[in-house]
């Protein structure tokens, strides 16, 4: 073990939980945003701290201080198996957290002779890791609604559970299709298969090479992460709250921020086996390597307009309506962020200047690289994220039996015979 | 009587609506619609942004705020007649009469408060008041306090209750 291993060991370890734990906070807040604006209103965008709004990210903090010091109450019915009570959201929570540190971040980073990957947890087997701990999930949701001695919570959790178990099937049929196709089990190297081209003109994106396997991979990974429209686990209308109709303060949280770290593990998992992951489309890490120079003039053109036009929206956005007196520090606020996101830019100019045209120093540049591709992954992460709570907002739903029937009839059936046919198209082409 | 059956297709039924993806499809559209609208600019979306945007469009017929009303030469108008608090389905409104010296009538409040938090808003007090002297045409809608006694309006402060909407004397005989 050198020194550069462990440091890159240990960022990315850190990078993996910052991403898995921060969003949480992002992905509330943005989910609430998000649902006022398609409704053609505002959501939460008043919370402060000293007149810093950033648009209404504060809310989210403020919604923990307020769970954290909520009462933590025990249902007096609940007369045995206490502690499992409260292990329950831990055992949901922890295994969604898990089951996002196989992903990887960027490519494997050369320094020396060593290669390094950047991925939390650096194992080979990231699939099998996925899709063994992403199940336990469930168990939580099963204890959690045992353990409730309540009928309704019973009824949640077997809901839950019982199409947790029928997605799972073309879940796994979806994924050996792409392990068929890739070739691999290890998420980096599905990643890295993913840099070639389709007939000379494709990215050979998973959702170009198996487009009916990432449907159902989509379809089933919103089955998994309990969001809509496969809401079968809560339902206000039939059974309250499902499983955590019991659940209060921060064994509530627990559970709730699982969901969101499932949705974006869930996210991760989408974006790094069909689109492409940490990749730009048509350019590999080989070839970003080899062209430094031209990565980052073009690096260098493009972020002053990224970052003008972000200006220009929020100069016209974080401002009050012109109606009203007053301000309360939104313009400053504004001044604020216009002066850091110019320095930021001009960093990264200078930064970048030198790597390019006055150093020939390899190991700064593949980490730039590194960098890049991280930065890619995370803009990917958050579309995707954005789709999952836009598609929340969109499709109604799902009754019950509707669930099963499309998991059962349609999924299970199409996810065999597209694994049939990528087998024989496999072969086919190998002989 | 089965010539007159008429089969009527499902609205469903073609393929493009039985795949569902096209459907999603239109849906999303719509969603993205409206979210990117109201992203691009954000001040455009047409809600009131409360605590500094103020509501323009109470009526004259809003049940606002209780107030008490005065007769024109300033004195209460009210005559601790007990109607209000005996119409009151909440049991909100606490009366106490004293002997009037003015030499308009016999009685006054010597105390009359409404308990807020208790109070539906429905309007049976004013209905029943003989003297027009209660009222809830201030338009003030919202009420807030620090603790449950701030809830309590006594008669200084249903005095002090300006009226609205024109009438500020009460229209019964002085």
């Amino acid at each position: 073990m050198s020194t550069a291993s462990i440091i890159v060991a240990i960022s990315s370890f850190a990078l993996g939980t910052l991403l898995a734990l921060m969003t949480i906070p992002v992905l509330v807040w943005l989910e609430r945003r998000t649902a006022g604006l398609v409704q053609d209103r505002l959501g939460p965008n008043r919370t402060n701290i000293f007149g810093f709004r950033l648009g209404g990210v504060v809310q989210s903090f403020a919604d923990v201080v307020k769970l954290v010091l909520k009462e933590e109450y025990y249902p007096s019915h609940i007369k045995s198996g206490k502690w499992l009570f409260m292990l329950a959201p831990i055992i949901t929570f922890v295994a969604a957290l898990l089951a996002f540190m196989v992903i990887p971040f960027a490519d494997t980073l050369i320094i020396g002779d060593e290669h390094l990957r950047v991925q939390p947890l650096p194992i080979d087997f990231g699939v099998f890791w996925y899709l063994a701990v992403s199940s336990i999930g469930v168990i939580g949701v099963i204890f959690g609604g045992w353990l409730s001695h309540n009928k309704y919570s019973l009824l949640g959790a077997a809901r839950a559970a019982s199409m947790v178990v029928s997605y799972e099937l073309p879940l796994g049929l979806s994924i050996l299709a792409f392990i068929i196709t890739y070739d691999t089990v290890d998420f980096n190297a599905m990643v890295t298969s993913q840099s070639e081209l389709l007939f000379g003109f494709l990215p050979a994106w998973g959702i170009f090479m198996q487009p009916i396997a990432s449907i159902i991979l989509i379809i089933t990974l919103f089955a998994e992460t309990n969001r809509n429209p496969f809401t079968v686990a809560e339902g206000e209308s039939e059974i309250v709250a499902g499983f955590m109709t019991e659940y209060s303060a921060m064994k509530f949280a627990m559970y709730f921020m699982a969901e969101y770290i499932a949705m974006n593990t869930a996210s991760a998992v989408i974006i790094t086996m069909i689109f492409g992951g940490y990749q730009l489309p048509y350019i590999s890490t080989q070839m970003m390597l080899d062209n430094f120079t031209t990565l980052a003039i073009c690096v260098m053109i493009a972020a002053p307009i990224v970052v003008t036009l972000f200006i220009k929206w929020m100069q016209k956005n974080n401002r009050v309506r012109p109606g009203m007196a007053q301000d309360k520090g939104r313009e400053f606020e504004t001044k604020f962020f216009t002066i850091a996101f110019i320095v930021m830019t001009i960093a990264i100019e200078f930064i970048l200047l030198y790597l390019a045209f006055f150093s020939e120093n390899l190991l700064a540049q593949s980490i730039y690289v590194t960098v890049i591709q991280i930065a890619t992954f995370v803009v990917k992460l958050m579309i995707f994220n954005m789709f999952f709570i836009l598609i929340r907002w969109t499709l109604p739903r799902f009754r019950y039996d509707q669930v099963q029937k499309l998991g059962w009839y349609y999924l299970l059936p199409l996810a065999l015979l597209n694994i049939f046919v990528t087998a024989l198209v496999v072969v086919g082409v190998s002989l | 009587m089965s010539q007159n059956v008429k089969v009527v297709q499902r609205a469903s039924s073609s393929v493009r609506d039985k795949l569902y993806l096209p459907a999603i499809y239109d849906g999303m559209k719509i969603t993205f619609k409206h979210f990117f609208k109201n992203l691009s600019d954000i001040n455009a979306v047409d809600v009131l942004r409360y605590p500094e945007e103020q509501p323009q469009d109470i009526t004259d017929r809003y049940r606002g705020l209780h107030r008490l009303t005065h007769r024109p030469d300033d004195s209460i108008a009210c005559v601790a007649c007990f109607m209000c608090a005996t119409a009151c389905p909440s049991n909100c409104m606490f009366i106490e009469a004293q002997e009037r010296e003015d030499g308009h009538d016999e009685k006054m409040p010597k105390s009359f408060s409404i308990d807020t938090l208790e109070c539906i808003f429905c309007g049976y007090c004013v209905e029943a008041c003989p003297c027009d002297a209660i009222r809830m045409d201030t338009g003030i809608f919202s009420l807030t306090g620090n603790k449950r006694e701030d809830f309590v309006l006594d008669k200084e402060q249903l005095l002090a209750n300006k009226g609205a909407f024109g009438e500020v004397c009460s229209c019964a005989r002085d």
